[in-house]
Order: C-alpha cells, then structure tokens, then sequence
C-alpha cells in the first residue's frame, strides 16, 4: 500500500471524488445523512463540500435552549437558607428538591443535545463538541449542577474550531471543570493535584513529558482559580487572590511565580503540546495510530497557525489519507454515531431524541457521563458481547419502537420509521429495492453475493432481477437485518 | 413467547455455520466446537489437588481506593500527623491486630475476617509506580509494570493457556457492558453483559417472521469474507456477535435456575454480585467473574463519599458470600478487590487526597487461609510522599493463579514470584 500522504486529495479518473467519497466525508467530519445529503456534497466537488462543513457560520444555527431558572432560584434559597440558619428540616426539604432538579434538568439537557445532534445544520460543529466533551471531559455525577455542563457544551461550541490553547485556558476557568477536576478547593499551602495532573496528561501533553514534581508545581499555580455564586443562583469564576500562592515555581525547566495562565503558556512552548490534539483530531477523525510522519506534518500546521483548529480540520479532511481504503469504512462508530447517523439517515424528527439517548446510553456512551477523565472508548473498545447485541437491537427499535432494557413510557414517545417510503416506487426488484435502502444505511459500502442473498430472501427473492412487492413487514426485515450485521457497526 | 431458539438447535445451526464459511477464522471454529465441550468434559485438566470447578471473582476499585483510610496503622502517630482532618480515630477502628484494623464502614468484613474468610494484603505495589490512573490501572491488567508491549491481560492469557472450560466464550464474564483488559484474551473468549433480559437480540414482530429473521441473522454474522470494512474488524465484530448470541441463551438460562432468598444492599456492586452469584448458581461454565466499583479518586470531600464506597463493598461482599453459602457453592469461589494506586500519605487541603503508590489488596471467601499479610509500609519513610511497597501485586496473581486456579504463574506472568500464602 502506498505511504499514506496527508497532501491534499487531487481526484483523477481513476480515484474520482464520488458518491462514496462523499458520503464518507459526511460521516467522518459530520453526523451522516439521508442520500438527498450526500448528493449534494457530491456535487460541489470535494473543496466546496469541506468548506461549506467547515464554514459553518454562515448556516443560521439551532436555538432552542434550555431553561434553569427554577434550579437556580432553588440554589439562591439554600444560599438564603444557610446564611440565615434554617431548620435542619427546612435544610433537607430544599437539598431534596435541589437532588431532584438536578437530575431531572440534567435528563433535560443530555435529550437537548442528543435533539441537536439529530437536527443540527452544523454537523461538523456538533461533532466537535461531541469531540471536545470526550477529550476535556467533566460529568455527572462529579458535577452535580446540570448548568455547570451545559455551560460548558455551549464554550465546546463556541469554540468548536476555534483556538485550541485559549480553549484549554477558557476550560481551566470553566465552572464544570473547576468542579470536575476540584480546583474550586485547590488551596495555598495544601495544593490539590488533580486538575494539573489530568491538563499534563491528559489534555495537553500525554504521560512521559513531564515529572511528578511539574505536577506539583503546577498546582500550587492553580491554587485560588475557583467559583463564586452570584445572587441570582449563578455562578462564575472566580480568583481568589487569598488562596494563590504566589511564591516561585519551577515547572518544566523555567522558573517564576507562575500562575494558571503562565502554566498554560508553557505547556504550549513544549514540543509534545503541538503533537497532542492533531493525534487525538487524527484518531477521532481518520484511524487509530497515525504514523508518526502524519502527526510530525500535523504538528508542523498546528504551530505555525498558532495552535488553530480549523487549519489543522481543514489539512486533514482535504488529504489523500482521508479519502484513501485505508481509512474509509475502517471505524467503530461510537453509540452517538450510530444512533444519530441512523436517524439523519431516515430523517426522523428531533422527538426521538429521548429514546436515542437511551440507546446510546446502553450502548455504553452516556452523554455528559463519561466513564472518567480519560473519556469515551475507541474504536474496538466499543464492543463488546454485551454492547453488540444492543446496537443490533437499535433496528429493531427504529422499525417497531422495541428495545429490551428501554422503559415502555419512553418507547411511547418514538415513532417507528415508516418503512415503505423509504422504497421508490421505480424499484422493482430484489436488487433495485435493496439497493436503494443500501444507498440509505450503508453508503459507499458494497455486500459479498452471501450476505445480498440473505438480504434477498427477506425480500422474498432468490436473485436480484427477480420482481419483488416491497411490503411493510419486508422492508422493515431487511432494515433490521442490515443494522444487525458488522458492516453497519463501521463507517 | 418464542425469543430465540433453543440451544439444541443452536448447536446445530451454529456448527453449520462453521461448516459454511471456508475461511473461518479458528476461533469461530473453537467457539462452535466448545457447544459440545460442556464443564464436565474439560478437555485440559488442571494441575493435581485443584479442584476444575474453582471461580474467581475480581473486583475493582476504580479511581484508587485511599489504602491508609481502609485499613489503618492506628498505633502510628505519623498517621494522625500526616491526616489531621481524614484520619479516622484509633477508638472507632475495628480492630484486626495491636496495631492495625479496618475502617468502621468495613463492620461486614470485619465479621467475615474473624471468621476466616478474609486474608488483607498490605502494601501491594510495584516498582517505579504510575500515579496515572491510566497507565498503573493498565499494569495492573496486563501485569506488566515493565512496559513491554502486552496487548492481552493477567486473566486473559490465563485463558489462553488451556485452562478448564477455556474454549467456552463464558470462561471470563464481565458485569457490565465493557471487557477489562485484564480478561481480553488471544482466543477471543471472555463476555460481558449488562442484564439477562438485555442480552439478547430481539427478532422483528412484524417483520417476515422471527424463524426465517434468526436464520438470516446468522448468515449475516456468518464468518467468511466481506467485500466492504476493514477485515480484521469485520471478523472481530462477527466473532463478538456470534460469542454474544451464543453466551446469550445459556446465561439467561443458567440465571433462571437461580433461587434467591438472600438480600442485597441496592448498590452498583450489590446488583454486579448478585448477578454472578445467579450465574455460579446456574453452573455457567466460567472461572474467572469481573465486576466493578468506580469513585475512590477522592480529591476532595473524602470523608462521606470513601465511607460510602466501603460500606458498598463490605456489604455486598457480605450478602454475596451469603448467598454462596445458601448455595453451596462458598468454597468454590475466592475473591479478590485490588485499586489502581492507593492515596499519598498526607491529606490536602481540600479534604481529599492526591493520588499514591502502595495500598492494602482484600481478599474473600471460605477456601482462603484467612488474617493479615506483608506489613503496613514506613509513613515516614517515604519517596516523593508515597508509601514504599512491600509485596509486588504480581506474587497476589501467582498465588491465584497456581493455588487457586492450578495455572503455571511463571509461564502467564513471564517471570517467578514469590507466594503469598492465604491459600
């Protein structure tokens, strides 16, 4: 096989930007989409469809948002509450009402998100949340305050694409992961190592570019960086000039009285930073384990645009190595992208989105609780005997509105795909039919002549010229069948 | 109601579709082949004296559990000096020796080690020591602080290595939806689930019919060729497919048989124990269960949420031995919790603790020589803050793996080390 080049994609008669081409593009840098979508892209040709994924300013975004007013006046009276030493009775009546808020906004704000990832016209804006969440993670249970996340999901938005080391400085200010991580207690005099040691290792730099003693060091730069409640229930971040230690530190080789934001800057003068995020951007968006050429070229652009994501997005989805077999239908989808794709495919309405979480969730992604700091599984981390039998099971819950393990009162609200739309009345045959719902679920993706045969015989078909009645009850077969085969399982 | 199909015509479809695919892959092959390879006719026998229907239960503390607030020097006034807000008075520790006992949380275990039943380990570690969660807990799994490429873990290549009821997909399961790299093996064998009702793939009830859907289902995750998807990940995910639907029918049947009466605390851990004991009830053929506790990376607020942690653990290892009593099944069974790190020695200002290196390793269950092992680490003789480890986590995995498992340690850990006698 030929180096894998990150020059850019030049299409020739023989490797022509095509159908499979663009659909590719769809589901690596967007959510993936209904055939309509992928003609469209095709059509512009390869440097226009990047550009109008990336350029998505100019499309008017979503806006609906998400309501706290409630949760916060609760927060403002408990503040109330303590201040003017209430009942204990009075105490845990508010602490419960608060406990059943939280989850309850919280379930609010995980169907939010899942209903933009259905809806978005910005798709690869809303997967670079998804990839930011994964990367800088926070969750619940650890932050408890449901704003705090969503707060953060919005910064994740709002900088999207934007500059990945002021990103890092806005998050060591965020109030999800002042929580998350404790900085909110980092105090003179008895530092708290966890927000420094996961910036180095897991944000930043990655284990071996630092020692335990830069860690140390750089906690006592973080300490006072913490939250304030503001009257109205909010809160906001806050620097506790009392809390900071302000003595001279020495951290990776230099020496002064650095605070968070000196640490930062010299986190980003280290060779490893500027390798970082384009392998992580490389792994999300391409394939595991690039070759250390690609990540050197990727680091190259990264410094030289001053640690600019969009430069660094745009390099990779305009690449030879994007577009080349190695990389295509070579991914896991993760739940979120299984779920989501399969609904933009079918077009179903943003209303499904309570039971899709779910889904996912069972799959093993539960937005907005991440397992730890370390984030999201990849790749084949994401299947396992038990989660492959409920990713099967999504067909059967798109069809028929059937899932095991999902609660019935929720299995209400989702309306199963009608399947014989999904079916011109041009196709005739067991091929034409099959075909055009390939065309929807698996674009791009051609099936050995066994597995057409079985896809065949639930049409009622032996061979593909023969004539078939594409009933309800068959076609929702074969959608099922289909989304229970490995294939489905990658993009 | 008809969900699947019985097992009998399982094995039959099932080994047509071996027959079917020219270039199964080997393990698909085993993995038909072990249907009829059931618990009483192990092919490989283990070493003479241990028992073949031995099980192990591993659990894990996720986040690293503060070793120094679970079972404390109490006697040691470094202790109280190094923990002015954390350290739990000597007049509330349970009192195992003069100088050492556990947490108060822990009064279930307490009555389980004055019984026997519970063998401490102090001091387990490893040389140079990770403080990343990531990189020891990954250590701890492939037992392999050195850092040569091991891509399987402890479990798995104990597996690998023939053990009884080694071809069966369930010869490792997981409570949970992920597969620990401790238990992933060369052979692909191993399982995780979440719930018997959700494990299981659920045919079309308005589709052309459940029979004909199954039947198709198998074509399509037959083995073969694939003409669209990278190879290998095509055949992982059909071999994880087919262990899935497999294990499937045989867990929710084994978990059927399953009679309960013993009560469980309404924990994460409570719901993994009792699942398992519903599977050892059944005589699922599986030596090695894994279940999971996540939380001990306390930072902060320590206090509540590590007592909270530890009551969760005592208490549903309790009920679980309980329950394997009502069994009968107690003296098959040994366990073993371990964490990732334990906590440094002194507290910080936030009411938590920063991560460590040396911690206690509990285990549990009657066919153990119960009582304390190594010894508790110097709190003034420390590197970097940390406690010096006594007893290398690797001789805890030799004394299961040859005592309790009858495996060869130095053959799936790649060098000797040392027994520690609790069995």
């Amino acid at each position: 096989m030929a180096e894998p080049l990150l020059r850019a994609f030049r299409p020739s008669a023989a490797n022509p930007w095509d159908a499979a081409k663009a659909a590719h593009l769809l589901h690596r840098a967007g959510l993936g989409g209904p055939p309509e979508e992928v003609q469209r892209l095709l059509a512009l040709g390869v440097e226009a469809a990047v550009d109008e994924l990336l350029n998505y300013e100019r499309i008017p975004d979503l806006t609906e948002a998400v309501e706290f007013s409630e949760l916060r006046r609760a927060y403002a009276d408990a503040f109330a509450l303590r201040r003017a030493g209430g009942s204990d009775q009075a105490r845990r009546d508010l602490q419960g009402r608060i406990n059943r808020l939280q989850r309850e906004k919280l379930q609010e704000v995980r169907i939010w998100w899942m209903a933009r990832l259905v809806a978005t016209p910005r798709p690869l804006q809303e997967k670079m949340v998804l990839f930011w969440h994964g990367l800088l993670v926070s969750g619940f249970p650890d932050v408890q305050n449901p704003e705090f996340l969503y707060m953060q999901n919005h910064l994740f938005r709002r900088q999207a694409t934007g500059n990945f080391k002021q990103l890092v400085l806005e998050v060591s200010r965020d109030p999800a992961m002042l929580t998350y991580l404790d900085n909110n207690s980092n105090r003179k005099g008895k530092p708290n190592e966890n927000y420094a040691r996961e910036l180095l290792e897991l944000f930043t730099l990655g284990v071996g570019h630092y020692t335990e003693q830069d860690i140390r060091e750089a906690a006592r730069a973080f300490t006072g960086w913490t939250l304030r409640p503001t009257p109205s229930g909010e809160f906001e971040f806050f620097f506790n000039a009392g809390q900071h230690d302000d003595g001279p530190k020495t951290f990776l080789g230099r020496r002064g009285p650095f605070d968070g934001a000196d640490i930062i800057d010299i986190i980003f003068e280290q060779p490893a930073a500027a390798r970082w995020l384009p392998r992580r951007l490389f792994e999300y968006l391409v394939y595991l384990q690039p070759e250390e050429h690609l990540v050197d070229e990727l680091a190259r652009i990264f410094r030289r645009e001053n640690f600019e994501v969009r430069p660094l997005l745009r390099a990779l989805l305009t690449s030879e190595v994007f577009y080349s077999p190695r990389t295509r239908r070579s991914q896991v989808k993760s739940p979120v992208e299984l779920v989501v794709g399969t609904a933009r495919a079918l077009r179903m309405p943003p209303t499904a989105a309570a039971a899709l979480l779910l889904a996912a969730d069972r799959m093993g992604q539960m937005l907005l609780m991440p397992p730890n700091v370390g984030g999201w599984p990849r790749g084949r981390a994401w299947v396992t005997t038990a989660t492959i039998l409920e990713r099967y099971n999504l067909g059967s819950l798109i069809t028929e509105g059937r899932m095991p393990g999902l609660p019935p009162r929720l299995l209400e609200t989702i309306r199963p795909v009608e399947v014989t739309g999904l079916v011109p009345p041009t196709a005739r045959t067991a091929g034409e039919v099959l075909a055009a719902i390939m065309d929807r679920l698996l674009p791009g993706a051609a099936m050995d002549q066994k597995r057409q045969f079985a896809l065949w015989r639930a049409l009622g078909a032996n061979r593909a010229s023969d004539p078939v009645e594409a009933t309800p009850q068959r076609v929702r077969s074969v959608l099922h069948l289909l989304m229970s085969m490995p294939e489905y399982q990658l993009t | 109601m008809r969900q699947g199909m019985t097992r009998r015509e399982f094995v039959k479809k099932g080994l047509t579709i071996v027959a079917m695919g020219a270039t199964a892959p080997s393990f698909l092959a085993r993995t038909a082949l072990a249907l009829n390879n059931p618990w009483d006719l192990a092919q490989v026998q283990s070493r003479p004296g241990v028992p073949d229907e031995r099980i192990l239960v591993v659990i894990q503390m996720g986040g690293g559990n503060d070793g120094l607030n679970t079972v404390i020097p109490f006697s040691d006034d470094a202790y109280y000096r190094a923990r002015p807000t954390l350290a739990v008075p000597a007049k509330d520790v349970l009192r195992l020796t003069e100088a050492t006992g556990f947490h108060p949380s822990l009064a279930a275990l307490r009555d389980l080690y004055d019984r026997g039943a519970v063998a401490v380990i102090q001091g387990v570690g490893y040389p140079n020591p990770s403080r990343s969660h990531f990189r020891s807990m990954e250590i701890w799994h492939t037992a392999d602080p050195e850092g040569r490429v091991v891509r399987y873990g402890w479990i798995g290549r104990y597996f690998d290595s023939k053990c009884p009821v080694c071809e069966q997909p369930t010869v490792g399961v997981n409570a949970g939806p992920s597969l620990p790299l401790a238990m992933q093996a060369s052979s692909g064998q191993g399982i995780a689930l979440q719930t018997p009702q959700t494990f299981q793939w659920m045919p079309s009830q308005r589709g052309i019919g459940a029979e004909q859907e199954w039947d198709l289902f198998r074509l399509l995750n037959a083995p073969g060729s694939s003409a669209s998807g990278e190879p290998d990940t095509i055949d992982f995910l059909r071999h994880t497919a087919m262990n899935a639907v497999l294990s499937s029918e045989r867990v929710r049947e084994a978990v059927g048989k399953y009679r309960g009466g013993v009560e469980y605390p309404n924990s994460r851990l409570g719901a993994s124990l009792k699942l398992i004991a519903q599977m050892i009830a059944g005589h699922l053929p599986t030596k090695v269960y894994y279940a999971h506790m996540t939380g001990f990376d306390t930072h902060a607020a320590q206090r509540g949420a590590h007592e909270a942690l530890l009551r969760e653990l005592a208490e549903a290892v309790a009920a679980f031995l309980r329950d394997l009593e009502v069994q009968g099944n107690a003296s098959r069974v040994l366990g073993l919790a371990f964490s990732e790190f334990g906590r440094r020695v002194a507290e910080n200002g936030s009411g938590g603790t920063d991560h460590g290196t040396a911690a206690p390793l509990l285990l549990f269950g009657q066919g153990l020589k119960g009582g304390l092992y190594g010894q508790q680490p110097s709190l003034t003789d420390l590197v970097d803050g940390d406690m010096k480890h006594a007893i290398d986590f690797r001789s805890v995995y030799a004394t299961v793996l040859e005592r309790w498992l009858g495996a060869d340690p130095a053959a799936i850990l790649g060098a000797p080390f040392e027994r520690v006698p609790f069995v």
